[in-house]
């Protein structure tokens, strides 16, 4: 493998991390704050990808743009879930199977609008951008990949820089650390909790309108999606978005290069093949690990 | 006051089971016969993850890695020429193999972390089956059939494995291995601290639960006479397995038998002029009964006795909460 191989192959790989970052980020937060597995992530990722498709088939307007859109939108479309049905969850510190099983309802009822709305047929988002390729020398970049990495990055950091110093960031983090001393200084949890779900949707949405530039998709899209978010989480550790950063980069860097050494339909079982791997080695995932170095007890 | 009316579940169960036994002389037509074979199995299939997601807690959402593994060993066992009933067998060792594999890494996490591992097993194995071209890959495997198609065995062979379910899940039960499951349901740190160890109980119910799914999955390739990976390693199966002692009460032998009979109704009836919308009805009601009741349709009913000041437990007043599922408030 030549270096020029090795280089394009590592740019790919950072720029599907950035991708793969925003995509996770959602759910992480979500499970932060209120200890619920969203498995409805997939869902809210698909219904971005077509909200983003519609805007772009009908009203013309630039998936970019229409993903930039999906973040308000979905905010509002999370806040509503949270408030007709989330809230009426039991409260936990743990997450619970109540908590599992209405997410994947949710999903499946998700899925079936999809179905419902657009068919079972697989769209994509096709503009002029689509095919334009960035040549440096011998490396080639596809143009789409490098916006939407972009995009994604940039969303990822404004998400740091909220919650490190916006007071709902602080208010989030207060009940990541502790949801009762939360609670004492004053921290309206269900509050805090319908925006932190509208965040998490919002990003769900965002990432679906990024991934609906690049791939095709159907109403069932959002499931490879939800099991690489998942390995994301818990190779990242489920607390910060750094780790999120982090995980997002590990299974990006296998599965491109994977690619040398496996054959091309097994692929969608890598991301699996790395969790068995990770669980087996670190079963607090690798933020486990490095969160034993920073904190000192 | 509350009558209590004794315990009324052994008969009633003796009796659908003689109505069962004799329901193919009684000219049924072959649709009907067949729609009770699907749920025959369907009813295996729903004690065994009940006996892993409800009595032990432990919720999986990639089943259909099991049912299709037992449909893959029986169908190649039996185009290789062995005894059906032998493969069936085989079936169960394949999947119970396959449980321990795949619980040894699995179980190491707990609760929502455990079910979507699930989820990735489930889909790495399908992805797997679907490039392996020596069982067929995509285009799926065919079972060499042997004479004429006797729809009459395959229900009778349907029928043995779901009394074989509720026997084995009557017996962890009542048994030492099934209070210590219910053990770890509940807390497995307790569990363990009172000298449960939680790991090997739960590889050794994962791989009951696996071997009674597989055998169902071996049953029904055995029927089919066609299998493929997107059939029966799809997520869906995997849901549809789920889904049926959910909503029927997760925890109860009861509910999961109700659960597999309505939704197999449902999806008989309902597949056919609504295409897609099972997906939709499955949401709703799984989300009626998280939010509203936990126990599923057994928790309805109970209720329904309690109002009508009837007992409904099978044992006595003082053993009102045994063998209860519990739904809310459950933590993993």
């Amino acid at each position: 493998m030549t270096a020029v191989d090795f280089l394009n192959l590592l740019i790919a790989a950072v720029l599907l991390a950035g991708i793969y970052a925003v995509m996770s980020v959602g759910m992480t937060v979500i499970y932060g704050v209120m200890k619920i597995v969203n498995l409805a992530h997939a869902g809210f990722m698909m219904l971005g990808a077509y909200f983003a498709y519609e805007l772009f088939e009908r009203f013309h307007v630039d998936p970019l743009i229409g993903a930039t859109l999906a973040l308000p939108a979905f905010f509002l479309f999370g806040m509503a879930v949270h408030w007709l049905l989330i809230r009426r969850l039991p409260k936990s510190d743990q997450p619970t199977l109540s908590s599992l099983l209405l997410m994947f309802a949710f999903w499946l009822v998700l899925q079936n609008v999809g179905y419902l709305f657009w068919g079972n047929m697989d769209r994509s988002i096709f503009t002029p951008r689509t095919l334009k390729v960035l040549t440096l020398g011998p490396i080639s970049i596809s143009l789409l990949r490098l916006i939407v990495f972009f995009a994604a990055v940039l969303c990822v950091c404004a998400l740091q820089l909220a919650l490190s110093r916006s007071w709902y960031g602080r208010a989030m983090r207060a009940l990541i650390q502790n949801p009762y001393a939360a609670q004492i200084t004053g921290v309206d949890d269900e509050r805090i909790a319908r925006i932190t779900f509208g965040l998490g949707t919002a990003f769900a949405g965002f990432a679906g309108a990024l991934l609906a530039m690049l791939y095709s998709f159907s109403p069932d899209f959002g499931r490879p999606f939800l099991i690489r978010a998942f390995v994301i989480i818990v190779l990242g550790g489920l607390e910060s978005v750094s780790g999120v950063a982090f995980g997002a980069l590990v299974l990006a860097l296998v599965e491109t290069f994977s690619i040398l050494y496996v054959p091309a339909g097994y692929q969608p079982a890598i991301s699996f093949g790395l969790l068995v791997v990770v669980l087996l080695v670190f079963p607090r995932g690798i933020g486990g690990l490095l969160e034993r170095k920073w904190r000192p007890a | 006051m509350k009558r209590f009316v004794g315990n009324f579940q052994p008969l009633f169960a003796a009796g659908i089971l003689l109505v069962v036994l004799l329901l193919p002389l009684l000219g049924l037509t072959p649709n009907v016969i067949r729609i009770l074979f699907i749920t025959f199995v369907w009813i295996t299939a729903s004690l065994a993850w009940n006996l892993l997601g409800g009595v032990a807690g432990q919720v999986s959402f990639g089943f259909a890695v099991f049912y299709g593994l037992g449909a893959y060993a029986a169908a190649l066992m039996i185009n290789a020429g062995v005894n059906p009933a032998l493969s069936f067998v085989g079936s169960a060792a394949v999947a119970a193999l396959a449980s321990f594999l795949i619980g040894i890494p699995t179980f190491r996490l707990r609760g929502p972390y455990f079910a979507i591992a699930t989820i990735g097993v489930s889909e790495a194995v399908r992805v797997v089956m679907n490039n392996i071209s020596a069982v067929g890959g995509a285009g799926g495997l065919r079972v060499t059939e042997r004479g004429i198609f006797r729809q009459t065995e395959h229900y009778y062979a349907g029928l043995a494995i779901a009394v074989l379910a509720v026997c084995v899940s009557l017996l962890v039960e009542r048994s030492k291995f099934g209070l210590a499951l219910r053990a770890i349901r509940q807390d497995e740190d307790a569990a363990a601290d009172v000298g449960i160890n939680p790991f090997r109980c739960k590889l050794w119910i994962h791989a009951i639960a696996a071997a009674l799914t597989g055998v169902a999955g071996g049953v029904f390739a055995d029927y089919a006479a066609y299998i493929h990976p997107q059939g029966v390693f799809a997520f869906s199966t995997s849901v549809t397995i789920l889904l049926m002692p959910v909503i029927g009460g997760i925890g109860t032998i009861w509910g999961a038998v109700l659960g597999a009979a309505v939704v197999t109704i449902v999806e008989e009836q309902l597949v056919a002029v609504f295409p897609q919308v099972h997906l939709l009805l499955y949401g709703l009601l799984l989300m009626l009964i998280v939010l509203l009741e936990p126990d599923g349709l057994v928790g309805l009913l109970r209720r329904i006795l309690r109002r009508m000041h009837v007992d409904p437990s099978s044992r006595g007043p003082d053993k009102a909460l045994w063998g209860r599922g519990r739904l809310e408030g459950r933590e993993l």
